[in-house]
Protein backbone atom coordinates (compact mmCIF):
# COMPACT_ATOMS: atom_id res chain seq x y z
CA UNK A 1 0.00 0.00 0.00
CA UNK A 2 2.67 1.95 0.20
CA UNK A 3 6.05 3.01 -2.26
CA UNK A 4 9.90 4.20 -1.09
CA UNK A 5 11.60 5.33 -3.34
CA UNK A 6 15.39 5.40 -2.96
CA UNK A 7 18.61 4.97 -4.90
CA UNK A 8 22.18 4.59 -3.19
CA UNK A 9 23.50 7.15 -5.81
CA UNK A 10 21.87 9.79 -4.09
CA UNK A 11 25.07 9.94 -1.66
CA UNK A 12 26.37 11.37 -4.87
CA UNK A 13 24.45 14.89 -3.77
CA UNK A 14 27.25 15.91 -1.45
CA UNK A 15 28.97 19.23 -0.69
CA UNK A 16 32.19 17.68 1.29
CA UNK A 17 32.61 16.49 4.56
CA UNK A 18 31.29 19.52 6.77
CA UNK A 19 28.64 20.60 5.08
CA UNK A 20 25.41 20.82 6.53
CA UNK A 21 23.11 19.20 3.73
CA UNK A 22 24.92 15.54 4.23
CA UNK A 23 24.09 12.16 2.64
CA UNK A 24 24.93 10.50 6.33
CA UNK A 25 21.48 11.51 7.58
CA UNK A 26 19.20 9.15 4.99
CA UNK A 27 22.37 6.41 6.11
CA UNK A 28 21.28 7.00 9.12
CA UNK A 29 17.73 6.65 8.92
CA UNK A 30 17.66 3.87 6.58
CA UNK A 31 20.01 1.78 9.33
CA UNK A 32 17.64 2.82 11.99
CA UNK A 33 14.79 1.15 10.29
CA UNK A 34 16.94 -1.88 9.43
CA UNK A 35 17.41 -2.30 13.17
CA UNK A 36 14.26 -1.54 13.92
CA UNK A 37 13.03 -4.77 11.97
CA UNK A 38 11.78 -2.59 9.32
CA UNK A 39 14.20 -2.48 6.48
CA UNK A 40 13.59 -0.34 4.02
CA UNK A 41 13.04 -2.01 0.39
CA UNK A 42 12.82 0.63 -2.23
CA UNK A 43 12.45 1.07 -5.73
CA UNK A 44 15.24 2.15 -7.11
CA UNK A 45 14.59 5.34 -9.71
CA UNK A 46 16.26 6.91 -12.97
CA UNK A 47 17.98 9.30 -12.83
CA UNK A 48 16.18 12.21 -14.38
CA UNK A 49 16.91 13.52 -17.99
CA UNK A 50 18.76 16.42 -19.34
CA UNK A 51 15.41 16.90 -20.95
CA UNK A 52 12.67 16.42 -18.14
CA UNK A 53 15.39 19.47 -16.34
CA UNK A 54 14.63 21.85 -18.87
CA UNK A 55 11.11 21.55 -18.34
CA UNK A 56 11.63 24.16 -14.94
CA UNK A 57 15.52 25.00 -15.43
CA UNK A 58 17.09 27.35 -18.00
CA UNK A 59 19.20 26.17 -20.49
CA UNK A 60 21.79 28.47 -19.98
CA UNK A 61 21.32 27.46 -16.08
CA UNK A 62 22.06 23.42 -16.69
CA UNK A 63 24.72 24.45 -19.10
CA UNK A 64 26.73 25.69 -16.15
CA UNK A 65 25.84 22.90 -13.83
CA UNK A 66 27.08 20.54 -16.16
CA UNK A 67 30.55 22.29 -17.02
CA UNK A 68 31.02 22.60 -13.04
CA UNK A 69 30.16 18.78 -12.50
CA UNK A 70 32.56 18.15 -15.25
CA UNK A 71 35.30 20.29 -13.17
CA UNK A 72 35.15 23.19 -15.53
CA UNK A 73 35.90 26.15 -14.73
CA UNK A 74 32.64 28.60 -15.08
CA UNK A 75 33.58 32.49 -14.47
CA UNK A 76 30.01 33.35 -14.15
CA UNK A 77 28.63 30.67 -11.81
CA UNK A 78 28.13 32.85 -8.47
CA UNK A 79 25.68 35.01 -10.78
CA UNK A 80 23.86 31.93 -10.69
CA UNK A 81 23.81 30.72 -7.23
CA UNK A 82 26.90 28.23 -8.32
CA UNK A 83 30.24 27.50 -6.28
CA UNK A 84 28.70 29.48 -3.43
CA UNK A 85 29.57 28.55 0.39
CA UNK A 86 26.18 27.63 0.23
CA UNK A 87 25.84 25.39 -2.95
CA UNK A 88 29.73 24.57 -3.85
CA UNK A 89 30.47 22.80 -6.95
CA UNK A 90 31.60 19.48 -7.27
CA UNK A 91 32.45 17.05 -9.55
CA UNK A 92 29.51 15.19 -10.56
CA UNK A 93 26.98 17.31 -9.12
CA UNK A 94 24.67 17.70 -12.66
CA UNK A 95 24.15 14.06 -12.77
CA UNK A 96 24.07 13.76 -8.19
CA UNK A 97 20.85 16.37 -8.66
CA UNK A 98 19.13 14.45 -11.39
CA UNK A 99 19.14 11.61 -9.44
CA UNK A 100 17.20 13.62 -6.98
CA UNK A 101 15.06 14.63 -9.44
CA UNK A 102 14.40 11.11 -10.94
CA UNK A 103 13.37 9.62 -7.58
CA UNK A 104 10.57 12.37 -7.38
CA UNK A 105 9.71 11.87 -10.94
CA UNK A 106 9.81 7.83 -10.22
CA UNK A 107 7.68 8.94 -7.49
CA UNK A 108 4.98 11.00 -9.02
CA UNK A 109 4.83 7.89 -11.42
CA UNK A 110 3.90 5.43 -9.04
CA UNK A 111 1.02 7.68 -8.11
CA UNK A 112 -0.04 8.04 -11.86
CA UNK A 113 0.51 4.65 -13.39
CA UNK A 114 0.54 2.06 -10.80
CA UNK A 115 -2.26 3.39 -8.83
CA UNK A 116 -0.41 3.41 -5.61
CA UNK A 117 -1.91 5.85 -2.74
CA UNK A 118 1.69 6.54 -0.37
CA UNK A 119 4.74 6.89 -1.76
CA UNK A 120 7.96 7.80 0.13
CA UNK A 121 10.81 9.58 -1.84
CA UNK A 122 13.65 9.05 0.57
CA UNK A 123 15.65 12.32 -1.45
CA UNK A 124 14.67 15.30 -2.72
CA UNK A 125 12.88 18.02 -1.49
CA UNK A 126 15.20 20.57 -2.95
CA UNK A 127 12.75 23.16 -3.07
CA UNK A 128 15.30 26.48 -2.89
CA UNK A 129 16.30 25.88 -6.00
CA UNK A 130 15.11 28.53 -8.78
CA UNK A 131 14.43 28.38 -12.84
CA UNK A 132 18.10 29.70 -12.53
CA UNK A 133 19.41 30.03 -9.34
CA UNK A 134 20.80 27.26 -6.86
CA UNK A 135 19.90 28.38 -3.87
CA UNK A 136 20.06 26.94 -0.27
CA UNK A 137 22.03 23.42 -1.07
CA UNK A 138 19.30 23.25 -4.28
CA UNK A 139 20.73 23.07 -7.48
CA UNK A 140 17.23 20.97 -9.10
CA UNK A 141 14.28 21.22 -8.16
CA UNK A 142 12.87 17.77 -8.32
CA UNK A 143 9.45 19.30 -6.60
CA UNK A 144 8.51 21.90 -8.93
CA UNK A 145 9.31 18.75 -11.60
CA UNK A 146 7.31 16.67 -9.58
CA UNK A 147 4.46 18.95 -9.51
CA UNK A 148 4.24 19.59 -13.37
CA UNK A 149 4.47 15.63 -14.04
CA UNK A 150 1.26 14.97 -11.68
CA UNK A 151 -0.36 17.90 -13.45
CA UNK A 152 0.11 16.49 -16.63
CA UNK A 153 -1.70 13.69 -15.52
CA UNK A 154 -4.51 15.17 -14.81
CA UNK A 155 -4.33 15.47 -11.12
CA UNK A 156 -4.55 18.93 -9.26
CA UNK A 157 -1.29 19.07 -6.80
CA UNK A 158 -1.29 20.44 -3.32
CA UNK A 159 1.90 21.25 -2.28
CA UNK A 160 2.61 21.70 1.66
CA UNK A 161 5.83 22.50 2.54
CA UNK A 162 6.96 21.58 6.62
CA UNK A 163 10.70 22.41 5.88
CA UNK A 164 11.40 25.42 8.78
CA UNK A 165 12.72 27.51 5.47
CA UNK A 166 10.02 28.47 3.02
CA UNK A 167 9.53 27.18 0.04
CA UNK A 168 10.47 29.62 -2.50
CA UNK A 169 11.46 27.59 -5.65
CA UNK A 170 8.65 25.32 -5.76
CA UNK A 171 6.24 28.93 -5.00
CA UNK A 172 8.24 31.00 -7.58
CA UNK A 173 7.95 28.29 -10.44
CA UNK A 174 4.28 27.74 -9.75
CA UNK A 175 3.16 31.12 -8.88
CA UNK A 176 0.89 31.84 -11.76
CA UNK A 177 -0.31 27.84 -12.05
CA UNK A 178 -4.06 27.75 -11.51
CA UNK A 179 -4.44 23.85 -10.97
CA UNK A 180 -1.60 23.50 -8.03
CA UNK A 181 -1.74 25.25 -4.48
CA UNK A 182 1.31 25.49 -2.79
CA UNK A 183 1.05 25.88 1.19
CA UNK A 184 4.27 26.61 3.35
CA UNK A 185 4.64 27.09 6.99
CA UNK A 186 8.10 28.40 8.38
CA UNK A 187 9.74 30.76 10.61
CA UNK A 188 9.42 33.88 9.42
CA UNK A 189 11.61 35.30 6.86
CA UNK A 190 12.32 38.20 9.01
CA UNK A 191 14.61 35.96 10.97
CA UNK A 192 15.03 33.10 8.55
CA UNK A 193 16.58 32.14 5.35
CA UNK A 194 15.56 33.13 2.56
CA UNK A 195 13.45 36.00 3.50
CA UNK A 196 10.02 35.38 1.66
CA UNK A 197 7.14 33.77 2.41
CA UNK A 198 5.15 36.53 3.44
CA UNK A 199 1.44 35.98 3.58
CA UNK A 200 0.86 38.81 0.98
CA UNK A 201 2.55 36.51 -1.69
CA UNK A 202 -0.40 34.95 -3.11
CA UNK A 203 0.50 34.25 -6.64
CA UNK A 204 -0.60 35.88 -9.83
CA UNK A 205 -3.00 35.32 -12.68
CA UNK A 206 -4.84 32.10 -12.87
CA UNK A 207 -2.34 31.11 -9.64
CA UNK A 208 -3.98 34.28 -7.39
CA UNK A 209 -4.69 33.28 -3.92
CA UNK A 210 -3.62 29.89 -4.14
CA UNK A 211 0.15 30.27 -2.70
CA UNK A 212 -0.21 30.54 0.91
CA UNK A 213 2.55 31.10 3.45
CA UNK A 214 2.48 31.23 7.48
CA UNK A 215 5.43 32.45 8.39
CA UNK A 216 5.87 31.93 12.11
CA UNK A 217 7.80 33.29 14.55
CA UNK A 218 10.88 32.24 16.14
CA UNK A 219 10.82 30.01 19.31
CA UNK A 220 7.42 28.50 18.15
CA UNK A 221 6.27 25.51 19.76
CA UNK A 222 4.27 22.34 18.67
CA UNK A 223 1.11 23.14 19.64
CA UNK A 224 0.88 26.64 18.25
CA UNK A 225 2.21 25.28 15.29
CA UNK A 226 -0.21 22.60 14.83
CA UNK A 227 -2.77 25.38 15.82
CA UNK A 228 -2.22 27.31 12.45
CA UNK A 229 -1.59 24.34 10.75
CA UNK A 230 -4.88 23.34 11.39
CA UNK A 231 -6.62 26.33 10.74
CA UNK A 232 -5.39 26.47 7.15
CA UNK A 233 -4.37 23.60 5.57
CA UNK A 234 -7.96 21.56 5.49
CA UNK A 235 -9.76 24.80 4.88
CA UNK A 236 -7.65 25.62 1.88
CA UNK A 237 -7.70 21.78 0.81
CA UNK A 238 -11.47 21.79 1.07
CA UNK A 239 -11.85 24.56 -1.18
CA UNK A 240 -9.29 23.60 -3.77
CA UNK A 241 -10.05 19.87 -4.17
CA UNK A 242 -6.41 18.49 -5.14
CA UNK A 243 -5.98 15.14 -6.57
CA UNK A 244 -2.86 14.66 -5.11
CA UNK A 245 -1.06 16.14 -1.90
CA UNK A 246 3.16 16.59 -2.23
CA UNK A 247 4.66 17.28 1.10
CA UNK A 248 8.52 18.28 1.60
CA UNK A 249 9.54 16.71 5.06
CA UNK A 250 11.74 18.14 6.28
CA UNK A 251 13.13 18.02 9.26
CA UNK A 252 14.22 20.83 10.21
CA UNK A 253 12.27 22.35 12.36
CA UNK A 254 12.83 20.26 15.29
CA UNK A 255 14.42 22.16 18.46
CA UNK A 256 18.13 20.97 17.71
CA UNK A 257 18.19 21.72 14.20
CA UNK A 258 21.69 23.79 13.81
CA UNK A 259 20.27 26.50 11.05
CA UNK A 260 16.89 27.58 12.53
CA UNK A 261 14.81 28.53 15.65
CA UNK A 262 11.53 26.54 15.89
CA UNK A 263 10.64 23.95 18.66
CA UNK A 264 8.90 21.27 17.15
CA UNK A 265 9.56 17.76 18.92
CA UNK A 266 9.35 14.40 17.51
CA UNK A 267 5.96 13.67 18.87
CA UNK A 268 4.82 17.08 16.92
CA UNK A 269 6.69 15.64 13.89
CA UNK A 270 4.27 12.65 14.54
CA UNK A 271 1.07 15.02 15.14
CA UNK A 272 1.65 16.60 12.00
CA UNK A 273 2.53 13.81 9.75
CA UNK A 274 -0.30 11.48 11.18
CA UNK A 275 -2.88 14.94 9.79
CA UNK A 276 -1.07 15.00 6.88
CA UNK A 277 -1.86 11.13 5.94
CA UNK A 278 -5.55 12.09 7.34
CA UNK A 279 -5.96 14.68 4.96
CA UNK A 280 -4.41 12.65 2.10
CA UNK A 281 -7.50 10.15 3.22
CA UNK A 282 -10.35 12.95 3.65
CA UNK A 283 -9.11 15.24 -0.08
CA UNK A 284 -7.20 13.11 -2.11
CA UNK A 285 -8.39 9.45 -2.03
CA UNK A 286 -5.10 8.88 0.26
CA UNK A 287 -2.82 9.81 -2.46
CA UNK A 288 0.37 11.36 -1.12
CA UNK A 289 4.06 12.02 -2.45
CA UNK A 290 6.44 12.76 0.93
CA UNK A 291 9.99 14.04 0.00
CA UNK A 292 12.72 14.71 2.43
CA UNK A 293 14.00 17.90 2.60
CA UNK A 294 15.97 20.10 5.15
CA UNK A 295 16.85 18.98 8.39
CA UNK A 296 20.90 19.29 10.17
CA UNK A 297 20.36 17.62 13.31
CA UNK A 298 21.94 14.06 13.41
CA UNK A 299 19.68 13.05 16.11
CA UNK A 300 16.75 14.52 15.33
CA UNK A 301 16.57 13.99 11.36
CA UNK A 302 17.23 10.32 11.44
CA UNK A 303 14.28 9.69 13.73
CA UNK A 304 12.09 12.33 12.01
CA UNK A 305 12.36 10.36 8.65
CA UNK A 306 12.26 7.06 10.37
CA UNK A 307 8.72 8.39 11.57
CA UNK A 308 7.53 9.47 9.00
CA UNK A 309 8.48 5.83 6.76
CA UNK A 310 6.90 4.47 10.00
CA UNK A 311 3.47 5.90 9.55
CA UNK A 312 3.23 6.21 6.01
CA UNK A 313 3.45 2.06 6.48
CA UNK A 314 1.06 2.34 9.50
CA UNK A 315 3.57 0.59 11.59
CA UNK A 316 3.75 1.04 14.79
CA UNK A 317 6.46 3.73 16.52
CA UNK A 318 8.67 2.02 19.19
CA UNK A 319 9.71 3.63 22.39
CA UNK A 320 13.60 2.62 22.42
CA UNK A 321 16.51 3.40 19.53
CA UNK A 322 18.49 0.44 19.37
CA UNK A 323 22.09 0.56 21.51
CA UNK A 324 23.75 -1.28 18.24
CA UNK A 325 22.49 1.83 15.90
CA UNK A 326 23.20 4.35 18.39
CA UNK A 327 27.08 3.02 18.77
CA UNK A 328 27.08 2.53 15.20
CA UNK A 329 26.64 6.17 14.31
CA UNK A 330 27.61 7.69 17.22
CA UNK A 331 31.04 9.15 15.71
CA UNK A 332 29.57 10.17 12.76
CA UNK A 333 27.03 12.31 14.15
CA UNK A 334 29.96 13.72 16.63
CA UNK A 335 27.52 13.61 19.55
CA UNK A 336 26.05 11.44 21.73
CA UNK A 337 22.63 9.93 20.24
CA UNK A 338 18.97 9.72 21.56
CA UNK A 339 17.84 6.53 23.71
CA UNK A 340 14.32 6.98 23.49
CA UNK A 341 12.38 7.49 20.04
CA UNK A 342 10.43 10.25 20.93
CA UNK A 343 12.13 13.13 22.55
CA UNK A 344 11.13 14.10 26.20
CA UNK A 345 8.11 16.15 26.40
CA UNK A 346 9.91 19.76 26.49
CA UNK A 347 9.93 21.38 30.50
CA UNK A 348 7.87 24.34 29.06
CA UNK A 349 10.75 26.74 30.21
CA UNK A 350 13.09 27.26 27.26
CA UNK A 351 9.44 29.88 25.81
CA UNK A 352 9.47 32.96 27.98
CA UNK A 353 7.25 34.87 25.38
CA UNK A 354 4.98 31.54 24.37
CA UNK A 355 1.84 33.96 24.91
CA UNK A 356 2.67 36.24 22.54
CA UNK A 357 4.33 33.89 20.24
CA UNK A 358 1.05 32.13 20.25
CA UNK A 359 -0.66 35.40 19.27
CA UNK A 360 1.42 36.32 16.18
CA UNK A 361 1.43 33.23 14.82
CA UNK A 362 -2.80 32.81 14.82
CA UNK A 363 -2.49 36.27 13.64
CA UNK A 364 -0.41 35.45 10.46
CA UNK A 365 -2.68 32.71 9.78
CA UNK A 366 -5.75 35.04 10.03
CA UNK A 367 -4.11 37.55 7.94
CA UNK A 368 -3.60 34.61 5.85
CA UNK A 369 -7.26 33.45 5.16
CA UNK A 370 -8.71 37.15 4.91
CA UNK A 371 -6.21 37.77 2.13
CA UNK A 372 -6.80 34.54 0.24
CA UNK A 373 -9.98 33.13 0.78
CA UNK A 374 -11.92 35.76 -1.51
CA UNK A 375 -10.09 34.26 -4.22
CA UNK A 376 -11.12 31.17 -3.80
CA UNK A 377 -15.05 32.09 -4.41
CA UNK A 378 -15.89 30.60 -7.62
CA UNK A 379 -14.05 27.54 -6.79
CA UNK B 1 18.85 57.06 -2.81
CA UNK B 2 18.04 60.37 -4.61
CA UNK B 3 14.47 61.53 -4.89
CA UNK B 4 15.45 61.13 -9.15
CA UNK B 5 14.96 57.44 -8.47
CA UNK B 6 11.91 57.07 -6.76
CA UNK B 7 9.63 60.68 -8.07
CA UNK B 8 6.67 59.60 -10.57
CA UNK B 9 7.69 60.94 -14.10
CA UNK B 10 6.24 62.86 -16.02
CA UNK B 11 4.19 64.64 -13.28
CA UNK B 12 0.43 65.21 -14.64
CA UNK B 13 -0.03 69.05 -14.16
CA UNK B 14 -2.88 71.46 -15.13
CA UNK B 15 -3.00 75.40 -15.70
CA UNK B 16 -3.90 77.93 -12.87
CA UNK B 17 -7.21 78.17 -14.99
CA UNK B 18 -8.37 75.28 -14.70
CA UNK B 19 -11.93 74.53 -13.51
CA UNK B 20 -12.24 72.83 -9.78
CA UNK B 21 -14.15 70.30 -11.87
CA UNK B 22 -11.74 69.50 -14.31
CA UNK B 23 -9.18 69.06 -11.46
CA UNK B 24 -11.45 66.61 -9.83
CA UNK B 25 -11.67 64.80 -12.94
CA UNK B 26 -8.10 64.82 -13.67
CA UNK B 27 -7.67 63.68 -10.40
CA UNK B 28 -10.20 60.70 -10.55
CA UNK B 29 -8.88 59.47 -14.39
CA UNK B 30 -5.20 59.34 -12.98
CA UNK B 31 -5.77 57.65 -9.49
CA UNK B 32 -3.96 60.82 -8.53
CA UNK B 33 -4.21 63.19 -5.15
CA UNK B 34 -1.67 66.16 -6.08
CA UNK B 35 -1.96 68.27 -9.10
CA UNK B 36 0.93 70.75 -9.65
CA UNK B 37 -0.25 73.88 -11.13
CA UNK B 38 1.88 75.58 -14.33
CA UNK B 39 1.78 78.50 -16.40
CA UNK B 40 3.74 79.16 -19.24
CA UNK B 41 6.07 76.34 -18.00
CA UNK B 42 6.81 77.90 -14.34
CA UNK B 43 5.78 76.38 -11.36
CA UNK B 44 2.50 78.38 -9.76
CA UNK B 45 1.21 76.13 -7.01
CA UNK B 46 0.01 72.76 -6.34
CA UNK B 47 -3.74 71.82 -5.88
CA UNK B 48 -4.66 68.56 -3.94
CA UNK B 49 -7.79 66.57 -3.64
CA UNK B 50 -7.92 67.96 0.21
CA UNK B 51 -8.26 71.50 -1.43
CA UNK B 52 -11.01 70.15 -3.36
CA UNK B 53 -13.14 68.75 -0.81
CA UNK B 54 -12.71 71.77 1.55
CA UNK B 55 -13.57 74.49 -1.08
CA UNK B 56 -16.43 72.70 -2.27
CA UNK B 57 -18.08 71.55 0.91
CA UNK B 58 -21.11 72.75 2.29
CA UNK B 59 -19.45 73.25 5.34
CA UNK B 60 -17.41 75.95 3.93
CA UNK B 61 -18.38 79.52 5.02
CA UNK B 62 -17.93 80.08 1.51
CA UNK B 63 -18.47 76.95 -0.87
CA UNK B 64 -16.63 77.42 -4.16
CA UNK B 65 -18.79 76.45 -7.52
CA UNK B 66 -17.23 73.84 -10.09
CA UNK B 67 -16.67 76.36 -12.39
CA UNK B 68 -14.22 78.25 -10.29
CA UNK B 69 -10.25 78.37 -11.23
CA UNK B 70 -8.05 76.18 -9.18
CA UNK B 71 -5.70 79.15 -9.02
CA UNK B 72 -8.32 80.35 -6.40
CA UNK B 73 -7.69 77.56 -3.70
CA UNK B 74 -3.67 75.87 -4.66
CA UNK B 75 -0.87 76.50 -2.32
CA UNK B 76 1.23 79.21 -4.35
CA UNK B 77 5.07 78.87 -3.98
CA UNK B 78 4.97 75.40 -2.72
CA UNK B 79 7.84 73.50 -1.55
CA UNK B 80 9.82 71.69 -3.88
CA UNK B 81 12.72 69.09 -4.27
CA UNK B 82 15.41 68.84 -6.86
CA UNK B 83 16.46 65.18 -8.52
CA UNK B 84 19.98 64.94 -6.73
CA UNK B 85 18.15 65.58 -2.88
CA UNK B 86 18.57 62.55 -0.88
CA UNK B 87 15.01 60.85 0.10
CA UNK B 88 15.55 61.70 3.33
CA UNK B 89 15.80 65.21 2.65
CA UNK B 90 12.54 64.90 0.95
CA UNK B 91 10.49 63.03 3.68
CA UNK B 92 11.96 65.65 6.12
CA UNK B 93 10.34 69.05 4.80
CA UNK B 94 7.26 66.85 3.91
CA UNK B 95 7.23 65.94 7.61
CA UNK B 96 7.99 69.08 9.07
CA UNK B 97 5.51 70.93 6.38
CA UNK B 98 2.81 68.38 7.23
CA UNK B 99 2.65 68.40 3.25
CA UNK B 100 1.46 65.38 0.77
CA UNK B 101 3.72 65.81 -2.10
CA UNK B 102 7.15 67.68 -3.34
CA UNK B 103 7.13 68.92 -7.07
CA UNK B 104 10.47 68.00 -8.29
CA UNK B 105 11.70 71.14 -10.46
CA UNK B 106 14.97 70.27 -12.36
CA UNK B 107 16.62 73.63 -14.47
CA UNK B 108 13.19 75.70 -13.04
CA UNK B 109 10.70 73.20 -15.18
CA UNK B 110 8.68 70.79 -13.60
CA UNK B 111 10.37 67.10 -14.00
CA UNK B 112 8.30 64.61 -11.33
CA UNK B 113 6.68 64.46 -8.32
CA UNK B 114 6.83 62.68 -5.10
CA UNK B 115 4.07 61.76 -2.84
CA UNK B 116 4.18 59.81 0.80
CA UNK B 117 3.26 56.92 -1.15
CA UNK B 118 6.54 57.24 -3.16
CA UNK B 119 8.53 57.32 -0.04
CA UNK B 120 7.02 53.69 1.73
CA UNK B 121 7.69 52.31 -1.80
CA UNK B 122 11.28 53.57 -0.81
CA UNK B 123 11.26 52.11 2.77
CA UNK B 124 10.05 48.89 1.16
CA UNK B 125 13.03 48.76 -1.39
CA UNK B 126 15.67 49.04 1.32
CA UNK B 127 14.13 46.78 3.61
CA UNK B 128 13.02 44.27 1.07
CA UNK B 129 14.02 40.91 0.03
CA UNK B 130 14.86 40.69 -4.01
CA UNK B 131 17.52 37.99 -3.28
CA UNK B 132 17.27 34.84 -1.15
CA UNK B 133 19.03 35.67 2.22
CA UNK B 134 19.52 35.30 5.77
CA UNK B 135 19.30 38.09 8.31
CA UNK B 136 22.02 38.92 10.44
CA UNK B 137 21.86 41.73 12.99
CA UNK B 138 25.03 42.99 15.19
CA UNK B 139 25.74 45.45 17.75
CA UNK B 140 28.92 47.78 16.88
CA UNK B 141 30.87 49.89 18.77
CA UNK B 142 30.11 53.68 16.51
CA UNK B 143 33.70 53.57 16.02
CA UNK B 144 35.56 54.32 12.79
CA UNK B 145 36.45 50.90 10.81
CA UNK B 146 33.82 48.55 12.48
CA UNK B 147 30.96 48.56 9.50
CA UNK B 148 34.44 47.43 7.31
CA UNK B 149 35.92 45.38 9.62
CA UNK B 150 32.30 43.62 9.56
CA UNK B 151 31.30 43.77 5.78
CA UNK B 152 35.37 42.57 5.52
CA UNK B 153 34.18 39.13 7.76
CA UNK B 154 31.72 38.40 4.83
CA UNK B 155 34.11 39.31 1.46
CA UNK B 156 36.38 36.89 3.28
CA UNK B 157 34.12 34.03 3.12
CA UNK B 158 32.83 34.83 -0.56
CA UNK B 159 29.54 35.90 0.83
CA UNK B 160 27.31 38.30 -0.68
CA UNK B 161 25.46 41.21 1.45
CA UNK B 162 22.40 42.04 -0.14
CA UNK B 163 21.50 44.95 2.07
CA UNK B 164 22.62 46.70 5.43
CA UNK B 165 20.70 48.69 7.05
CA UNK B 166 21.91 50.45 10.42
CA UNK B 167 20.60 52.85 12.94
CA UNK B 168 21.79 54.56 15.88
CA UNK B 169 21.21 52.24 19.15
CA UNK B 170 22.88 54.18 22.50
CA UNK B 171 25.51 56.85 21.77
CA UNK B 172 28.06 54.54 21.44
CA UNK B 173 26.62 51.80 19.42
CA UNK B 174 24.51 51.25 16.16
CA UNK B 175 22.77 48.21 15.14
CA UNK B 176 22.99 46.91 11.93
CA UNK B 177 21.10 44.69 10.16
CA UNK B 178 22.60 42.51 7.22
CA UNK B 179 20.64 40.59 4.81
CA UNK B 180 23.97 37.50 3.59
CA UNK B 181 23.37 35.57 0.78
CA UNK B 182 23.24 32.44 3.03
CA UNK B 183 21.36 29.79 4.90
CA UNK B 184 24.07 29.01 7.54
CA UNK B 185 22.95 32.45 9.37
CA UNK B 186 23.88 30.51 12.64
CA UNK B 187 27.38 29.33 11.68
CA UNK B 188 28.20 32.45 10.74
CA UNK B 189 26.57 34.19 13.73
CA UNK B 190 29.02 31.66 16.16
CA UNK B 191 32.23 32.73 13.87
CA UNK B 192 31.29 36.46 14.27
CA UNK B 193 30.99 35.76 17.86
CA UNK B 194 34.24 33.94 17.58
CA UNK B 195 35.64 37.43 15.86
CA UNK B 196 34.76 38.99 18.72
CA UNK B 197 31.09 40.59 17.56
CA UNK B 198 28.18 41.94 19.52
CA UNK B 199 25.46 39.22 17.67
CA UNK B 200 21.91 40.25 18.29
CA UNK B 201 20.29 37.62 15.77
CA UNK B 202 20.12 34.34 15.63
CA UNK B 203 20.92 34.35 19.19
CA UNK B 204 22.45 31.26 20.63
CA UNK B 205 19.82 28.34 21.70
CA UNK B 206 19.36 28.35 25.34
CA UNK B 207 20.15 24.46 25.38
CA UNK B 208 23.49 22.69 24.56
CA UNK B 209 22.88 20.73 21.18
Amino acid sequence: MASVIYHPAYRQYSFGEHHPFSPVRVDMTLDLLRELGAPVRPIAPEPATREEILEVHADYYVRRVEALSAGEEVPDARDYGLGTPDTPAFRGMDEAARWHVGGTLAGARRLCEAGEKRVLQLGGGLHHARRNFASGFCVYNDLALGILALLRHGLWVAYLDVDVHHGDGVQQILYDEGRAMTISLHESGKFLFPGTGDVHELGTGVGRGLKLNVPLEPMTEGRSYLEVLDAVVPRALERFRPGVLVVQAGADAHFEDRLADLMLTTRDYEAVFRRILGWADAFTSGRVLFTLGGGYSFRASARVWALLYLLVHDLPVPAEIPEAWRERWRAAAGEELPARFHDPEPSGEAVANRDEITRRNRQAAERLLEAAVPYWGGR
Amino acid sequence: MLVRDIMRRPAIAVPSDTTLEAAYRTMQREGIRHLPVEDGGRLVGVVTDRDLRLATSALSPSPRPPSHPVADVMTRNPETADPEDAVEDAARTMRRKKIGCLPVLEGGRLAGIITGLDLLDAILKMTGVDKPSGRIEVRLADHPGELARLTGFFGERGLNVHSILTHPETATSVRVVLRVGSIETRRLAEELRVSGFDVVWPPEKPWPR
